[in-house]
This record gives structure tokens, C-alpha cells and sequence, in this order.
């Protein structure tokens, strides 16, 4: 919900964000705070794979715009688990948006593994989404029409023409069920999206954001649509990938408590990192 | 792959889509059925053209003559060289049919031709139309004994027609003389035996008398061979074609007993002067006919639809009738003639126009009436020349090397022209209507094809979070905007199959079809009795199926363009934020 606000800023008032809040969101925290904490254990990785200097960003046309980034510098590091935090509207999933290269900044720039990645044209910034970013979202955006299975292979399929795929298809499939096994869906590869439920609806948008062998995960508040038991699984999922697959995680929530579990918070507040 | 997949994947879900290609599924069969029966029609039509036409002619005004044919002839076969196979000679003219029709007459227009019945089967299609089939082996002007369609005529046609009518006929009037000579008798006994009223009725018919060879003189009982009134012996056994004397009546009037008629008549005072004939000499309609003509069928042939729905055929004439020919001669002051004829067979091309109006006689006999022969040297003129050439000969190119022969400032009353000039309106008016057709129905998946956009757009928008996955994902705008190109071709392929299929199994069964319908509605569709054919023809050209099969697919790509380019602009995050 929080991400609908920058770009509309009409539909900040609380009465609209009561309507889209769904109870289980806010329930979640709660159900959240009683799990203890499964933090994984630091690792101190001195390299950033990605860095961001003076960002800014704002949405809106003509006289009425509305600065959602005021200057954002940060660095997040190879390895590590990095939370975004900030209340809704204070622009944590512009930000992250930027950083995949799903819209472009204003100003400033953003740097991956030392190349500048915000003015790239289309087709590297395309490369990028397909092979270095793995994106999950809040509402998971599976395809409708596909099964689990294709679901998590469609990343394949976009980066791999037509005869490439059919050639590489037995290796793809391969991963595609060994992911979905360890997201605890090997029982639901031939299901449609609409027969899971959320939380295996956003464990397999964490198999097809890793079916790529990405380099850094971004998240946005993944689990800002799902009960607090369900929740805890995704995030326990995510937690457990993260040390199996030695990724690079992004996560951006306003739920203090998930953040709690990351090696490194960054405060957004109106724009501006705050701590 | 994603593309194909989900192509497939929308094509599979989306039943709506399919719903708006609907239309394009009809109209694709429409078109394929339109065209394969304008096809099948035209292809039907230039054939039995053709056929009648032949490729070449060289006419004059029916009124007019081309003189000297056969040096004609020469002169056209030396100008055309190989390409000429065959040519022969006609006479036309308009003239009018009547005969009897169950004591009734009927007359009406008809054009004769004068036909050499060897050469002209042999430049046109003209044997095998005749209905008879022995006729259509080897030609000829003579009434046949057998071979007329048992299905149409049921017998009732030929020789064998031919003398049960006319001895029905002789009974009939055999019949009714009777019945005359009974009254008379009765009328000549009353009289007898009431002299009185014969007194008052004897002076006024007084004049009656003279005039009528005393037919109600006081005679005595039995009557004396007299004609009925009116009637002399000779028209009565040697001109007319029906003959009114009954055979017995015949038998009377020959006084002899070697075997010849003396012509007796008691008031021919030159009776005596005239020369005795033979008995077989005498025309005998139960062994000989007249000129042989033959007709169209549809002159005689009339389709009636009974209560009950079957068609019957009813004939006004059937070969073995007797009709007249009436016509005029040529020259600058034409005069009547008139000719009996034997109907010997029908002429049936299934082109109503011919079939309704053709006639044909014997080159000569035709020559010979309208006074075509030349008294000095025997040579006929004729009307017109009809060229057969070999096949894949230049129709226009001979026709032009045949002006260049005849020029036209020398021969202006000559009209040399092709079967398709000739044709012309006809051919050129059903080719119209054939353009606009298919203008109209591509119109009309055009229109489907707007349907398909509205769709489209609908789905986009309905896919918009999809596209935004995808292009989140990695996807280019190019692989979305194939993804809706492709569901377009694909939903597009799917129709136009389907409706190739439709198409081409209603044009199989199209004339089961229109019985079908025929008997569903009460209403019939094809009218054999209107249209040229007995049955629907239908000619499939793969071509014209391949052009409307691209032009309906590249109907429903281009309107899946809009949707998609739109679909490709999307920008992700705003796709994405669509709720």
C-alpha cells in the first residue's frame, strides 16, 4: 500500500490507506513479535555491491510535483541484509524501484559493481532485472495463466530465446523444482496462483526471483500482504535461502520488527536517509 | 518462449477473445463460399457460352446475307492458317413458332438458325445438348423411333408419339363425322316424316343448298362419302399435316383397284385434267414428318411445382408434334412465309436465354425459305460464319488478323467479334458484382477486426500487472508487444481456419444445404427454373482461399497493433501499481 502513495499523494489520507490496509497486515506485526528473532549471524563483508549517491526523485506532472526522494546516498553490501524502513510515503519503495531499474531518478546516480545503472539503455537495464535482480513485491504478481512451475521459469524464458530455452529446458526445470522444493512447494508445481495461498503465492515469487542465480535480492515488503503465520514462514524461507545461496538481500518493510533481523536498517525518513 | 506460452496460455483462458473472431470465422466461410459459387457460376456460364458461341464469328444483320460463304471460308482459313479447326456457316433470323396446344394456339418469337448439321456440331457444343441420345451420336433432322430422355418424356416422344396421336386424333374425328352423319339421318328421317315443316324450311335453305352441296336436301338414309363443310378432299389428304380424313375415309376416296387415287372431288370441275399420284407418294404423317426442326427446351418444357412441393414437367410440344415456322424472306422487299415443321428433339443447354429461344433447321431448308439462293448459281447465302480455332489460339488476336482481312471500310456491315465480346455485359456485370462482394465482406472483417481491437485493449488493460511483471522480469517492450501481435495471429489463424473449414464443407454440401433449407423454410433457394443450372456450381480456387486466409490473419495483426504497442509502452511500475 505504501508504495501506491508518492505517485498519488491524493490518496494519502487515512480513510483511503484504511480501506487498502487489509486487517492481516496489521495484524502481522503482532503475530511477528511473539516469534523470536532468527537473525543469521553477521558477516562482515567490507565490499558494496551497490551504491547510491544524491538520489532524487519525484512524481507528478507540471506544477504539481511531489518530491518523494530528496537526496538519498547509500551502500549495500555484498552478502548482506539490508533493510529499508520508513513509514508509508516516505518513498522506501520508490527507492527500491530505482535501484532495480523499474523507473529512472531525477538525479543522482546508482551504481552497480561500479558501473552506473540508472542511465543504461533499456536493453542492459533489462539484463540487469533479468540476471542480477531478483524482484519480489507485495502482491507477489505471479501470472494468472501459469503454473507454479512456469511461474518460477518465466525469468528463463525472457532471457533464453525460443530454441535456447527448448535447449537448456531440462537444466532450468531441474533448478526450477530443486528452488520450489526448498520453498516448500514441490507439492504444487501444476497449480495456477489462484490455488495457493498468499504465503505459497510469495514463496514461489521467491523461487522465480532466484531461478536466475541473481546477485542481490530486492524485496519489497514481502510480507506486507500475508497474515502473521504465513509471514514468519516466508520470511524464515527468505532467511534460509539467504544463507544458502550467499545472497545479497534488499528488503524494504515498515515493520520494525522484521527489520530487527537484518544486519543493516537504513531509516527513510521524507525522503532522506535518517540514521 | 514466453511469448508462445502465453499466447497459448490467453488464447486457451480467454474464451471472449475467441468470441470476437467469431466474425471473422464468418466472414472468412462467407467469402469462401461466395466466391466458390461466382466462381462455379462464371466458370459454368463461360463454358456453355462457349460452348454455343464458338470462338470466333463473323455476322451480318439477320436481315442481311454474307454472300458466297464457301469462298468465305477459304478465304478465312488461308488468313488464320493452323489456328483454325473448323468453321461453318449459319443462317439466324427471328421468326414465330405456333402450334397447338390441346386445341389452342400458341405462337411465339423465336430465333432460328439454320444449321449444317456437319459442320456445326463441330465448332460449337451443340450435340451434346440434345436430350436425344441418339441424336447426340450421330446428327440428324429425322424423327427418331427411340432415344428420347424416358425421364422426361416418358415415352411420349418420337415415332412412336407421333402415330399414337395422330391415330387418336383419326378416331376422334372418325368419331365426330359419325356423330354428324347420325344427326343428319336423324335430321333428314324427321323431316321425312314431317314434310310440312321441310316445305318452311326448304325455302330458306334454298340458298343454303346451293351452297353447300345440298347437305340438307331430302337424301336418301345413308349418306354418301362427303367431306365435312368446308373442307375440300385435297387439303384433307395431301396438305394438311393432320390429316382429317380417317383412313377409312381414304379407303373411300380410292375409287380404284390398281392402286391409284383418282382425286375425287365433286366440285373440281378440273378433277380430270390432274395427275393421278401414287398412294405412296401421298404424305402419310404415321410414316413421314415434315421439315425436321429442333427446339429449345425451355420453348416447350414448363416446370410446374405441385401442391404437394415436387416439380412436374408439363410440355406444350414434344418431338413428333407438327408446329409452323412463320418468317419473312430477305431481300428489299421481304415477304411471310410460312413452313410446317416436325419438332424432331429439343436443344438444351441449361442457358434459359438459348434454351427459351434457339431453333434449329437444316442450313438449306432455311436458305431455301427465306429465298437465300442464289437462282444462278445454286449458292446459298448466309448470315453468319462461325470459326472454331485449335487450342490456345489468340482469340483476339485472330479476331484482329480477321478485321485486318475484312476491313471494316470495305465491309461495314460485317461484325466479326469473340464469344467474349459477345459476352460481354454479361461477364463483365458478374465480375462487378463479384469485386463488390468480396469488397463488402472484407468490409465485414474489417469490422471484425475492430471487434478484435476492443478485445484486445480490454485484455491489455485487464494484463496490464502481467506486463508489468514481465517487463520487471527482464521481458523488452518488443517480447510484450510480440506476445499480443502473436495472440492476435493466433487468434486470427484460429478463425480464419475455422472458417476456411465452414466454408469449404458448406460449399460440398451446399446443394444439400439448400434443400435443407429449402425444406426447413419452405422456401426455395436455388430456383432451377430461374438460374442457368440444375444444381449450385461451385468452384474452389486455392488462390483466392490462400489471399482471403492472409487478408483476414493480417486483419486481426493489425488490429492487435494498437493493443499491443500500448502494451509495450507500459511502464513497469506504473503496470505494476495497477490494481
Amino acid at each position: 500500500m505504501s508504495d501506491v502513495a508518492p505517485s498519488q499523494p491524493l490518496r494519502i489520507d487515512p480513510e483511503s490507506k484504511g480501506d487498502n490496509m487489509p486487517a492481516s497486515e496489521l495484524n502481522s506485526n503482532k503475530g511477528l513479535s511473539k516469534k523470536k528473532s532468527n537473525s543469521a549471524p553477521l558477516r562482515i563483508v567490507d565490499t558494496s555491491v551497490m551504491s547510491v549517491n544524491g538520489l532524487f526523485k519525484s512524481y507528478g506532472k507540471g506544477a504539481v510535483q511531489v518530491p518523494v526522494l530528496k537526496g538519498v546516498d547509500l551502500e549495500i553490501e555484498e552478502g548482506g541484509f539490508t533493510a529499508i524502513i520508513g513509514q508509508s510515503g516516505s518513498g522506501k519503495s520508490t527507492l527500491l524501484h530505482l535501484l532495480g531499474t523499474l523507473d529512472a531518478p531525477d538525479s543522482g546516480e546508482i551504481y552497480f559493481r561500479d558501473q552506473r545503472i540508472d542511465n543504461l539503455p533499456p536493453r542492459q537495464q533489462e539484463y540487469l532485472r533479468n540476471r542480477e535482480f531478483g524482484l519480489i513485491f507485495q502482491f507477489y504478481h505471479l501470472l494468472p495463466e501459469l503454473t507454479t512451475l512456469e511461474n518460477v521459469l518465466i525469468p528463463r524464458m525472457v532471457q533464453d530465446g525460443f530454441f535456447r530455452y527448448l535447449k537448456n529446458k531440462r537444466s532450468y526445470r531441474k533448478r526450477a523444482i530443486e528452488l520450489l522444493e526448498m520453498v516448500g512447494l514441490s507439492h504444487r508445481l501444476t497449480h495456477k496462483p489462484s490455488q495457493l495461498s498468499g504465503g505459497e503465492m510469495q514463496r514461489t515469487a521467491i523461487a522465480r526471483s532466484l531461478i536466475s542465480d541473481p546477485s542481490i535480492l530486492l524485496a519489497d515488503e514481502p510480507t506486507g500482504n500475508l497474515d502473521s503465520e504465513n509471514g514468519a514462514e516466508v520470511m524464515e524461507t527468505l532467511t534460509a535461502l539467504r544463507k544458502h545461496e550467499n545472497l545479497t538481500v534488499v528488503m524494504v518493510t515498515h515493520d520494525d520488527q522484521l527489520a530487527s533481523q537484518a544486519d543493516r536498517v537504513i531509516n527513510l525518513v521524507n525522503g532522506v536517509v535518517a540514521s | 518462449m514466453y511469448k508462445l506460452l502465453l499466447s497459448w496460455r490467453y488464447l486457451k483462458t480467454r474464451f471472449i477473445a475467441l468470441a470476437s473472431i467469431v466474425s471473422v470465422t464468418l466472414g472468412v466461410a462467407t467469402l469462401i463460399v461466395v466466391n466458390s459459387v461466382m466462381a462455379g457460376f462464371v466458370d459454368q456460364m463461360k463454358n456453355r457460352l462457349h460452348g454455343i458461341l464458338s470462338d470466333v464469328e463473323i455476322s451480318t444483320q439477320m436481315f442481311s446475307e454474307i454472300p458466297h460463304p464457301e469462298r468465305h471460308v477459304e478465304i478465312i482459313k488461308q488468313t488464320l492458317g493452323d489456328q483454325i479447326q473448323e468453321a461453318t456457316c449459319v443462317v439466324r433470323t427471328p421468326a414465330l413458332l405456333s402450334f397447338d396446344v390441346r386445341g389452342r394456339q400458341w405462337t411465339q418469337q423465336i430465333m432460328l438458325l439454320g444449321i449444317d448439321d456437319e459442320t456445326f456440331g463441330k465448332v460449337t457444343d451443340f450435340e451434346p445438348y440434345l436430350t436425344n441420345e441418339i441424336k447426340r451420336k450421330s446428327f440428324s433432322f429425322d424423327l427418331e423411333e427411340d432415344g428420347y430422355d424416358q425421364e422426361k418424356f416418358k415415352g411420349d416422344a418420337g415415332w412412336k408419339y407421333r402415330r399414337t396421336r395422330i391415330e387418336i386424333q383419326r378416331r376422334i374425328e372418325a368419331n365426330s363425322r359419325e356423330y354428324d352423319s347420325l344427326y343428319d339421318n336423324a335430321a333428314n328421317a324427321f323431316y321425312a316424316a314431317e314434310p310440312s315443316r321441310v316445305e318452311t324450311v326448304s325455302h330458306e335453305s334454298e340458298n343454303i343448298q346451293e351452297e353447300q352441296g345440298g347437305r340438307f336436301a331430302p337424301l336418301p338414309a345413308t349418306l354418301p362419302d362427303i367431306p365435312p363443310v368446308g373442307k375440300s378432299p385435297e387439303e384433307g389428304i395431301a396438305d394438311q399435316p393432320t390429316p382429317l380424313a380417317t383412313a377409312d375415309d381414304q379407303a373411300e376416296s380410292q375409287t380404284s383397284v390398281d392402286g391409284t387415287i383418282h382425286r375425287i372431288s365433286p366440285f373440281d370441275p378440273h378433277a380430270k385434267f390432274r395427275p393421278e399420284i401414287k398412294s405412296e407418294d401421298l404424305f402419310d404423317p404415321m410414316k413421314d414428318h415434315r421439315t425436321g426442326i429442333i427446339l429449345g427446351l425451355a420453348i416447350s418444357e414448363r416446370k410446374v411445382e405441385l401442391p404437394s412441393g415436387e416439380l412436374q414437367d408439363a410440355y406444350l410440344i414434344r418431338p413428333g408434334d407438327d408446329a409452323n415456322i412463320m418468317l419473312t424472306t430477305i431481300g428489299d422487299s421481304p415477304q411471310p412465309v410460312i413452313e410446317n415443321c416436325t419438332v424432331v428433339d429439343f436443344y438444351s443447354s441449361n442457358m434459359h436465354e438459348y434454351d427459351s429461344s434457339f431453333a434449329f433447321l437444316p442450313l438449306s431448308e432455311l436458305q431455301q425459305l427465306r429465298g437465300m439462293i442464289d437462282p444462278m448459281t445454286g449458292q446459298g447465302s448466309v448470315s453468319t460464319i462461325q470459326i472454331k480455332l485449335k487450342e490456345g489460339a489468340d482469340l483476339d488476336a485472330v479476331r484482329d488478323q480477321l478485321i485486318a482481312q475484312f476491313p471494316p471500310n470495305y465491309f461495314p456491315d460485317y461484325d466479326i467479334r469473340t464469344w467474349q465480346d459477345t459476352q460481354r455485359p454479361l461477364l463483365s456485370a458478374v465480375k462487378m458484382e463479384l469485386t463488390i462482394l468480396n469488397i463488402l465482406l472484407f468490409l465485414i472483417i474489417a469490422v471484425a477486426g475492430f471487434g478484435i481491437l476492443a478485445t484486445f485493449y480490454m485484455i491489455v488493460v485487464e494484463k496490464t500487472k502481467d506486463i508489468g511483471i514481465l517487463k520487471a522480469l527482464g521481458a523488452p517492450s518488443r517480447g510484450v508487444m510480440s506476445i499480443f501481435l502473436g495472440y492476435g495471429m493466433s487468434l486470427g489463424t484460429v478463425g480464419t481456419g475455422v472458417g476456411i473449414v465452414i466454408g469449404l464443407l458448406f460449399v460440398k454440401y451446399i446443394n444439400e444445404i439448400a434443400d435443407a433449407v429449402a425444406v426447413l423454410t419452405g422456401q426455395e433457394v436455388f430456383d432451377p427454373t430461374i438460374y442457368y443450372f440444375s444444381e449450385i456450381p461451385t468452384v474452389v480456387n486455392p488462390v483466392t482461399i490462400f489471399w482471403v486466409a492472409v487478408g483476414a490473419i493480417a486483419i486481426a495483426v493489425l488490429a492487435s497493433v494498437l493493443p499491443a504497442l500500448r502494451a509495450a509502452k507500459l511502464h513497469p511500475v506504473e503496470a505494476l501499481r495497477y490494481e
